[in-house]
């Protein structure tokens, strides 16, 4: 893969380039599952209560993209660093089983129920869609605590 | 204050903690929890007032009903916050990054104290008669101190520890022999 060398290369360059990337994926990911959680808990009944979780939805789909090219930027950069320590992670791997599966159901399940308005299947979506994003946290926070590769 | 670290990471139960190869991880994966469910909370409320965000929302709808979630949310940063902090209390006491988030914090405080009443206790008036320059210099403020806040929490994690000065680790080592040291490597990694 020359296209991954050369990122890391570029990655590897200086020793602020890694920490400057988490700390876009940390605002990253509090505007990507912070707009999607305020929504959800809208859906729980907290929170945004005034608004109808159709609208609400729209106005916090800006916020949910911009944190979403926030981190499709900043993690594959991160993974091109040491690509073969990631492969061989135990909690990438589960972190990017869970992030596949909190992304489908993001813009399938969620979007529909939410668009629909389907009263009592909104607080089980909420829920379900909390629990993904947690584990996509809980994921990447165990990568640094991995000391053996698979 | 150096004392009283050395004796809050020396108590039995924050001991035990830091033997533990698994409550550390997950103490920390439920403090950033609390960024990734309640960060845009602070986010979406600050960008309301300067008029970025929900423009077409009242106010009240943004600022009120947020405060009591957010409340919350910061309430589970700080418990985790306190926790992962006693586990090696000593070690973040020599961590500049930790002691600029201190810093930070009191900041946060401060920015309460200044204007919880006139600006986030005021969104119906503001609804009626315009977002004032007060609230969109207190939006802007808490924007820059809570950015401030996640850099210095992440940034932590690059300080190595003073292992000669730092007590804990005679103490793990002393537990563990020949493993005690790769326990307080590094806080983060």
């Amino acid at each position: 893969m020359p296209l991954l060398m050369i990122l890391a290369a570029g990655v590897n360059a200086s020793e602020l380039i890694f920490p400057t990337l988490e700390c876009i994926h940390i605002v990253g990911f509090a505007m990507l599952i912070g707009s999607i959680a305020i929504l959800d808990f809208r859906l729980l009944g907290y929170g945004m209560t005034e608004q109808q979780p159709p609208e609400l939805y729209k106005s916090l789909m800006p916020w949910t993209w911009i944190g979403m090219a926030f981190i499709f930027l900043s993690g594959p950069l991160m993974y091109s660093s040491d690509p073969d320590m990631y492969y061989l992670n135990w909690a990438f791997i589960i972190k990017m089983l869970c992030m596949i599966a909190a992304l489908v159901f993001h813009f399938t399940v969620r979007s529909k129920v939410v668009g629909l308005g389907a009263p009592g299947t909104g607080k089980a979506v909420a829920c379900v869609s909390l629990l993904l994003w947690a584990s996509v946290v809980f994921g990447g926070i165990f990568i640094g605590f991995v000391t053996e590769g698979l | 204050m150096l004392e009283f670290c050395q004796w809050l990471q020396a108590t039995d139960v924050f001991t035990a903690l830091r033997g533990s190869a698994i409550v550390y991880p997950v103490i920390l994966s439920l403090h950033m929890i609390g960024i990734a469910f309640f960060g845009a909370m602070i986010l979406v409320t600050d960008l309301r007032l300067l008029g970025v965000a929900m423009r077409t929302y009242p106010v009240t709808s943004v600022v009120n009903r947020l405060r009591v979630p957010k409340r919350i949310g910061f309430a589970v940063m700080v418990i985790c916050g306190v926790l992962l902090f006693s586990t090696k209390a000593e070690e973040y006491y020599y961590n500049i990054f930790f002691r600029i988030k201190m810093i930070l914090l009191a900041l946060v405080c401060l920015h309460a104290l200044l204007f919880a009443e006139n600006v986030y206790g005021s969104a119906a008036e503001m609804d009626t008669s315009g977002i004032t320059s007060k609230a969109k210099i207190a939006a802007g403020a808490s924007l820059v101190l809570w950015l401030g806040l996640a850099i210095c929490g992440r940034a932590i994690g690059y300080i190595e520890p003073p292992l000669e000065k730092i007590h804990a680790f005679l103490h793990t080592a002393a537990e563990a022999p020949g493993t005690g040291a790769p326990a307080l490597r590094n806080i983060h990694d």
